[in-house]
């Protein structure tokens, strides 16, 4: 944490990482090691945020949201919390008007930040790093001073480089940084498609229009019960995928040089197909050149695991046309049988022709 | 608009009819390449029809500034703004009479660049239908939200029962419910699209997939393939609003060996078999 954070016993949650702090009333538990999960690993805002959403708005009556930038701090409030912030140029009340989504509030510089979640006790205990039970928590600036910041961060940034210079790293590292996917990367050009992130209700842009009685109700079809949740397209027998994993399970490295994490369900092939997906459970789809057409179009499926695979990569056989070959660590290699998971061992290599392989690694 | 930049050419045909039996068509749709839409509203007159009317007005705005890099993204958005006005619209409604509905069902095929690639990414609430013919036969994509199909995946029913089972009408998502939406996405390689269809069920509810599948083989011309589809409709009872886009990508660089139909079988047969 870059502020210095107190903090009052309340019902509310805090789950305070280092450099996102997530505010939720105490109804909220069953979120609460999620998030914990990735404010402890160093996720930024944007991810925390993610996973704090992935439920959906409707059931979150209410939150709030800080992090804690460079030189910026975001702040985030639904429904009750309210906030006052106190920087430079004076004071300012933060909350969400009701009927919006959130409200959200960027300060530059240094600030401190009262949050109000429930009655208004004073601050007594430091807020650290893990989970406390709050009412009440305020953020201040490091150091009071106005002057103290400025000089504070060129310095930080030059830890920072020389640090990166001094450690060269020679071998191309396979194994990709363990930040959670959303968080924003210096990408080439083409860049996957995306659904973005998860706005709020949307205002509606067209005109409603005027109510009229005089409608006659002669359609045949009727809106019916919603169902909780209909079934992705199985592959028989399996238990279904959970959608997103927070930690990926595996980082698959190809042969072509892609790396690939875990996460969610990747497909892999010629010209892979993705049905049936949500929009926040798009599956990553990886495109392999096959010459000889030795790999089907959409070839071969890994994803994170369920169940007794629960925590491990598991890959499928999509019923390709010349199949897979496993090899996993200290045992033959086998073919893997179409539309029968095989859970994936760290060091497993998976062959799908053509000379594509894919290594299986850690995260 | 964008078919420049992507590099595809599209060839798109549009047919509807209210049939025999309604009063009013509450089918709407929109051929704006590289944006398609169908939308069956459901409600009856001035809830049905406006609720389809909205989502394609929401797409006619997103053709007007579609930018495919961020298709997924301006899809979705449509379709929560669509579901946004529909829930304003039903709201207001419900206020004189209690009870009244509005919904809509959408089915939704756009052009998108994933990777520097374009592909076809294709959304669905409701029972209205995305059909694709790759290698000379008809496949369909989307999969239903409706008490039939859920009936069918948990192996109560089978296809021909659900054609005539009492609640082949009552659909498990769609625009307007007060829920809020999940639509299902597909993203399809460009080349594994020969020629794809949207349409209402009231295409599909009156003939088969199999007469479907031959007018869309046998009629070249997309415009007189979307017409033929909604005639045979009509011709086979007419009971609902029919509505049909058909579109053809031009000059499509054939994927000589493009197995995903050879794969689902080869996978059915390898599992023995499931129906």
């Amino acid at each position: 944490m870059s502020a210095e954070a107190r903090f009052a016993p309340g019902d509310w949650y805090a789950v305070v990482g280092d450099h996102v702090t997530v505010l939720l009333p105490g109804s909220q538990r069953a979120r609460v090691p999620t998030l914990w999960d990735l404010a402890d690993s160093g996720a930024d805002a944007d991810a925390v945020l993610d996973a704090l959403l992935a439920g959906g708005l409707s059931a979150l009556d209410h939150f709030a949201l800080v992090a804690h930038g460079a030189d910026t701090t975001r702040l985030l409030v639904r429904g009750a919390p309210t906030a006052s912030v106190s920087t430079a140029d004076g004071d300012e009340i933060v909350s969400a008007t009701p009927g919006t989504a959130w409200r959200e509030h960027v300060v530059t510089g240094a600030c401190s930040i009262r949050l109000t979640l429930s009655g208004d006790s004073a601050v007594e205990h430091a807020l650290t790093p893990g989970l406390a039970r709050v009412s009440v928590v305020e953020f201040s600036a490091p150091t009071v001073s106005a002057v103290a910041p400025r000089p504070a961060a060129p310095a930080h940034r030059s830890e920072e480089h020389p640090m990166l210079a001094v450690v060269p790293d020679p071998v191309p590292d396979p194994v990709p940084e363990l930040a959670p996917a959303p968080a924003p990367e210096p990408e080439p050009e083409p860049e996957p498609m995306s659904f973005g992130e998860p706005e709020g209700d949307p205002a509606p842009t067209g005109e409603v229009p005027v109510v009229e009685d005089d409608w006659d109700r002669d359609g045949q079809t009727m809106a019916g019960r919603a169902q909780p949740d209909f079934e992705r397209p199985p592959i028989p027998g399996q238990e279904i995928a959970p959608d997103v994993v927070s930690q990926p399970v595996a980082s698959l490295v190809f042969s072509t040089g892609d790396v690939v994490s875990v996460d969610r369900t990747v497909l892999v092939g010629r010209a892979p197909e993705a049905r049936r997906f949500a929009s926040h459970d798009q599956p990553h789809v990886v495109t392999v050149s096959s010459p000889h057409q030795e790999i089907s179009s959409t070839h071969l499926e890994i994803r994170p695991g369920a169940g007794a695979d629960h925590g491990s990569a598991i890959a499928t056989d999509l019923g390709s046309t010349n199949g897979t070959v496993l090899a996993q660590p200290g045992l033959d290699p086998e073919d893997l049988t179409p539309g029968i998971a095989v859970s994936l061992i760290p060091g497993a290599v998976l062959d799908l022709g053509d000379g594509v392989t894919i290594q299986v690694t850690n995260p | 608009m964008s078919n420049v930049d992507l590099h595809v050419d599209l060839h798109h045909g549009s047919s509807s009819d209210v049939g025999l039996v309604r009063k009013v068509n509450e089918d709407s749709f929109l051929a704006a390449p590289p944006v398609f839409v169908v939308a069956d509203g459901m409600g009856g007159h001035s809830g049905g029809d406006v609720a389809s009317r909205m989502v394609v007005d929401e797409f006619e705005r997103l053709a007007e500034v579609y930018d495919p890099a961020r298709g997924a993204e301006l899809v979705a958005a449509a379709l929560a703004r669509a579901q946004a006005c529909i829930v304003d619209y039903g709201d207001a409604h419900r206020a004189l009479s209690p009870g009244w509905h509005a919904g809509t069902t959408a089915v939704v095929a756009v052009l998108v660049v994933d990777h520097g690639t374009t592909k076809w990414l294709l959304a669905n609430l409701g029972d209205s239908r995305i059909y694709r013919i790759t290698e000379g036969r008809l496949e369909q994509i989307s999969v239903d939200h409706s008490v039939v199909q859920e009936l069918i995946d948990a192996g109560q029913i089978t296809v021909a029962e659900a054609a005539v089972h009492p609640e082949r009408h009552v659909i498990t998502r769609a625009l307007g419910s007060p829920e809020g939406i999940e639509p299902d996405f597909f993203l399809l390689p460009l080349a594994s699209v020969e020629r794809l269809l949207l349409c209402s069920d009231g295409v599909t509810g009156m003939i088969d997939d199999a007469e479907i599948e031959e007018i869309l083989l046998a009629v070249a011309d997309p415009r007189d393939a979307a017409d033929r589809l909604v005639r045979a409709a009509v011709a086979a009872g007419g009971r609902d609003n029919a509505t049909a886009v058909v579109v053809d990508v031009v000059g499509l660089v054939k994927d000589a060996s493009y197995d995903s139909q050879r794969q689902l079988q080869s996978l059915e047969s390898k599992l023995g078999g499931r129906q």
